[in-house]
């Protein structure tokens, strides 16, 4: 950590001090997201830091007793330093997307972003998470976990040619940057597997506690490259070039008229097959021919019925 | 370091304490630092701590002095101090537990500042069983500027691969799916954008005042990176029973009639550009009944997949 942000931390820990004369290190440590040890180094130097002239009597006055602290003499700095542009719209949309995230659960965060925002001048519309759509289960399964209830999902895998039926004892739902996703034990699979909510085409809770416990520390969702992955080989113009955002890419390959070929691999090509659909000829599969013949057999499907 | 620490605090109080702009000199009397050496290094040492506390946000304003041309230093109080934010031991528990759930970089001592002087968080109202991760690192880049309210200028990559310049008055951020957006109007176009941060090449450059525009009360940012949508128009399909879900996920209404063995489903306001590429997604399972334009848009595009599939394509 640089003297700087050491400085940043000082400047709020004195007034916070002085509101609670005997905290515990452990209460300050926690409420500034560093160790007791930090704590005890600002400390020190703090007991150094004063007003103009540094005469003895000028300077504030830390003592400890125990594990507790009390400062004193130290009202130059009683009112915290006000939060800079950057760490106030960090945090105004960092806890907008929890609020978001949790829905109805937590109405006091909701006053408590009001009430920031009208302190710090951040109005409605300078920062804002938009819900996504297709969670239409959304609520469902958060009673589902509260309650630690089985559930049965009609789960559109990415893999699959439609929905199936899968009994889930779910352990927790996640939003990672805005997309959902529920973690549980699949009764089907007999293991841990991860459903993204915008694939849930429906959801009911079950008259069944949850018997699979949760484990302590609960992955992220990501997708993990397996053996049996397809490798494909795609030929994007300038104008399909947003399906780098849809898809993880290994390798990028730029062309003179800006276009590209991207080298990546999936476990789905049914899902890949959608996404060049989408483009409406903007990509073009090079490889693998399989691939060629179900997008290719899709746009016929999907033609013929149009044209006939 | 254990110094610097101590004087950049102490820099800090002199300033905020003393009645009125005071001089280097007045500052040197006053504190005792910035005196070893020669004192041009005295000077330049004065300055760089100056800056590392401007940037942390301390106000240390700059003004001449009356009766000599010397620079004055002060930080007003006013332009220093966070005011009151009357936040309950329920809110700050709130908050403290959005904190936590993200762990996102420096927002446990933006927390504390707005804490400082609040109640103690009473009892957390909640069992974290949601995980919630945010990377508001892209803010950053663009936070003065919407909060000032100062243009900015940047290079910036369309989706259809084309780069160029652009200067914006920036309105708002938005997250939408997994991307942060930058939503302001565009000078050269006069009109609102949306542009996505991931997709400037160059960091963005603030190229006006602060308070050069004031934001316009209808702004709708949501609207402005969804794109628009045309109310009033039913889009009506027939779909194959595997790609119903899909379909009724997005808002669709069984409408009782079939087209061809397949029964049809109705959904209300048409947005033409996602629409058109949601559609195309869903291949041969879907057929657009209506309206027409959407129905063309998608058969066009379904051809355009076969031409460039053909024969090894393009």
């Amino acid at each position: 950590m640089s003297a700087a942000d050491d400085v940043a931390r000082m400047l709020t820990l004195v007034p916070w001090l002085l509101e609670r004369p005997g905290a515990s290190f452990a209460e300050v440590a926690e409420a500034f997201g560093v160790s007791e040890g930090t704590i005890r180094a600002d400390l020190g130097h703090l007991d150094f830091c004063g007003l103009p002239g540094l005469g003895g009597g000028d300077l504030f006055e830390v003592s400890t007793v125990g594990d507790r602290v009390v400062l004193r003499m130290a009202d130059e700095l009683r009112r915290p330093l006000r939060p800079t542009p950057r760490e106030a719209l960090r945090l105004v949309v960092t806890v907008d997307a929890v609020a978001e995230a949790l829905g109805e659960e937590l109405p006091a965060l909701r006053s408590a972003v009001d009430r920031i925002r009208a302190a710090l001048d951040i109005p409605e519309r300078s920062a804002d998470v938009v819900a996504p759509d297709g969670v239409s289960a959304l609520p469902t399964l958060r009673a589902a976990v509260r309650e630690q209830r089985r559930v049965r999902l009609r789960y559109q895998g990415r893999a699959d040619d439609a929905p199936r039926v899968r009994e889930v004892d779910p352990w927790a739902l996640h939003v990672r940057d805005g997309t959902w996703y529920l973690q549980g034990h699949d009764h089907g699979a007999g293991e841990r597997r991860v459903f993204r909510l915008d694939r849930v085409a429906a959801a009911e809770i079950l008259d069944q506690a949850v018997l699979a416990e949760a484990p302590d520390e609960l992955e992220p969702p990501a997708y993990v490259p397996g053996p049996d992955d397809l490798e494909i080989v795609l030929a994007v113009s300038p104008r399909g070039r947003w399906v780098e955002d849809a898809v993880t890419v290994d390798e990028i390959e730029e062309h003179r008229d800006g276009g590209a070929t991207l080298r990546l691999h999936t476990d789905a090509p049914r899902w890949m097959a959608s996404v060049v659909l989408m483009a409406a000829g903007e990509v073009v599969v090079r490889s693998p021919a399989s691939l060629v013949a179900e997008v290719l057999a899709q746009a016929e499907a999907g033609a013929t019925r149009y044209a006939s | 370091m254990a110094d610097k620490v101590e004087r950049l605090v102490n820099l800090t109080i002199a300033l905020l304490e003393a009645p009125a702009p005071v001089s280097l000199a007045d500052i040197r009397r006053r504190t005792r630092y910035y005196t070893d050496g020669a004192a041009e290094s005295g000077r330049r040492m004065f300055e760089r701590d100056k800056d590392e506390l401007r940037h942390l946000g301390v106000p240390i304003e700059t003004v001449t002095l009356p009766h000599s041309e010397e620079a004055g230093y002060t930080i007003r109080r006013r332009a220093y101090e966070l005011p009151d934010i009357a936040l309950t031991g329920e809110e700050v528990a709130a908050l403290a537990l959005a904190v936590r759930l993200t762990g996102a970089e420096g927002t446990p001592l933006a927390l504390a500042k707005l804490a400082a002087r609040a109640p103690d968080p009473t009892g957390l109202p909640l069992d974290a069983t949601t995980r919630v991760e945010v990377q508001p690192d892209p803010v950053d880049a663009v936070a003065d500027a919407v909060l000032e309210r100062a243009p900015l200028r940047f290079e910036y990559r369309s989706a259809d691969g084309t780069s160029a310049t652009r200067t914006i008055d920036p309105y708002g951020v938005v997250q939408r799916r997994s991307a942060w957006y930058l939503v302001g109007r565009d000078h050269d176009r006069d009109a609102l954008r949306a542009f996505r941060l991931d997709r400037m090449s160059s960091r963005p450059e603030v190229v006006g005042a602060a308070g050069s525009f004031i934001p316009p009360d209808d702004l709708d940012v949501t609207a402005a990176v969804s794109g628009q949508t045309i109310e009033g128009v039913e889009v009506t399909l027939a779909v194959a029973p595997e790609a119903r879900w899909a379909v009724e996920l997005r808002g669709g209404r069984d409408t009782g009639r079939e087209h061809r063995g397949w029964p049809v489903l109705m959904l209300s306001g048409l947005h033409p550009i996602r629409d058109r590429a949601w559609v195309l997604g869903l291949g041969g399972a879907v057929e657009v009944l209506g309206p027409p334009e959407l129905r063309d848009a998608v058969l066009a595009g379904l051809r355009a997949v076969m031409a460039v599939h053909d024969e090894g394509g393009p």
